[in-house]
């Protein structure tokens, strides 16, 4: 999923001052679970804004509304009455789902809320951690499910670095060492003859490096 | 000017308060206390704390059983890391996050109640009314 936390309450404070009518939007889905961006946090949001608007003597109305994704047109349309009515939208989503509703309503100020982090896992309650960061050429086969890219901190694709200490990187000692996590897994796995192989450099012309990129699945468009 | 009257919001589990534990309390006649029951103080959200300030409330306590006493084991231990984060919250829209606060009650402990209350009172007397009602 994607993962966010949402701004300080001064921040979009500022960002929404202009405005005295004002949707905020929630999104259901991943910001939803990482808690910044869902029916409570946009309740509390809402709560915590017309508390400090009046605490200055200041009117604003703020209309609540959450949607199951703000990503897609057909979820959008749920909001298109409530976001007509008002003078902006302070979207709670990630970034794509703040662009999403700024193309589809293109008289509309779209503020983000939220600041989009990483695509990541709920590693536990409360906890989430970065795993893929969207290079476009997944290697995972050959590192046991582990992704180097992601989470060794130097990127190393042929082999760890030697500055790991107990399991831990030397970047940061509350990171685990990725190449540590791969080399357990893949002997664990009886794979270890995986890391024989050369790795070459990374081609990040899948990544964003080649700019912002689309896929089209012609089986798909009509 | 008005006389400053507290109005106090307290949100209180069934098993550590009761009303009837502020009934030897002489000055109750002087403060407007609204009791929000909960059957258990996990069940206290962020955002009531926040519409509690939003109905008037100049204070809002929130009573919870003592740790390792919670009938649903970690009752308590939820409503205290919530409480941690509106109040911070509550710092950060500059409306102090002393006016929230919670205490861990034994069910039995009258004088404990009234003197969390009396507290909360003499605090009020620095802080004021709501800056934002």
């Amino acid at each position: 999923m994607i993962v966010g936390e949402q701004k300080p309450i001064a921040e979009i404070k500022e960002s929404i001052a202009p405005y005295s009518k004002i949707l905020i939007l929630g999104c259901g889905t991943c910001v939803k679970t990482c808690f910044a961006g869902g029916e409570d946090e946009v309740a509390v949001l809402a709560s915590a804004l017309r508390l400090a608007f009046k605490k200055d003597g200041r009117k604003i109305e703020i209309e609540e509304k959450t949607i199951e994704r703000q990503c897609e047109d057909e979820f959008i349309q749920e909001a298109a009455v409530a976001i007509s009515r008002n003078d902006a939208v302070l979207s709670l989503a990630c970034g794509a789902g703040v662009q999403d509703i700024a193309r589809r309503f293109v008289k509309t100020t779209v503020l983000p809320g939220v600041n989009t982090t990483f695509i990541g896992i709920l590693e536990k309650q409360g906890t989430f951690t970065e795993e893929c960061l969207g290079c476009g050429d997944c290697k995972l086969a050959i590192f046991g499910g582990i992704c180097p890219v992601t989470r060794c901190s130097k990127k190393l694709l042929n082999g760890p670095c030697g500055g790991s200490r107990d399991g831990k990187c030397e970047v940061n000692p509350d990171i685990d060492c990725a190449w540590q996590q791969i080399i357990d897994r893949l002997k664990a796995l009886g794979q270890l003859d995986n890391l024989r192989k050369y790795i070459p450099p990374k081609n990040w012309r899948a990544s964003h490096a080649g700019g912002p990129r689309k896929l089209v699945r012609e089986d798909h468009v009509i | 000017m008005m006389k400053f009257e507290p109005k106090i919001t307290i949100f209180h589990c069934i098993n550590s308060f009761s009303e009837s534990m502020l009934s030897h309390f002489d000055e109750i006649d002087h403060v407007d206390i609204k009791y929000i029951k909960l059957p258990c103080s996990g069940m206290t959200k962020d955002v009531y704390l926040l519409r509690a300030f939003e109905a008037g409330a100049d204070a809002v306590i929130v009573m919870v059983c003592p740790e390792g006493k919670c009938r649903f084991v970690e009752g308590n231990i939820r409503a205290k890391k919530r409480i941690k984060r509106i109040k911070s919250l509550l710092d950060e829209i500059e409306l102090d996050g002393e006016r929230l606060s919670m205490f861990n009650l034994n069910p039995k402990d009258k004088d404990a109640a009234v003197k969390i209350i009396k507290d909360t009172l003499l605090k009020l007397k620095d802080l004021g009314p709501n800056p934002a009602v």
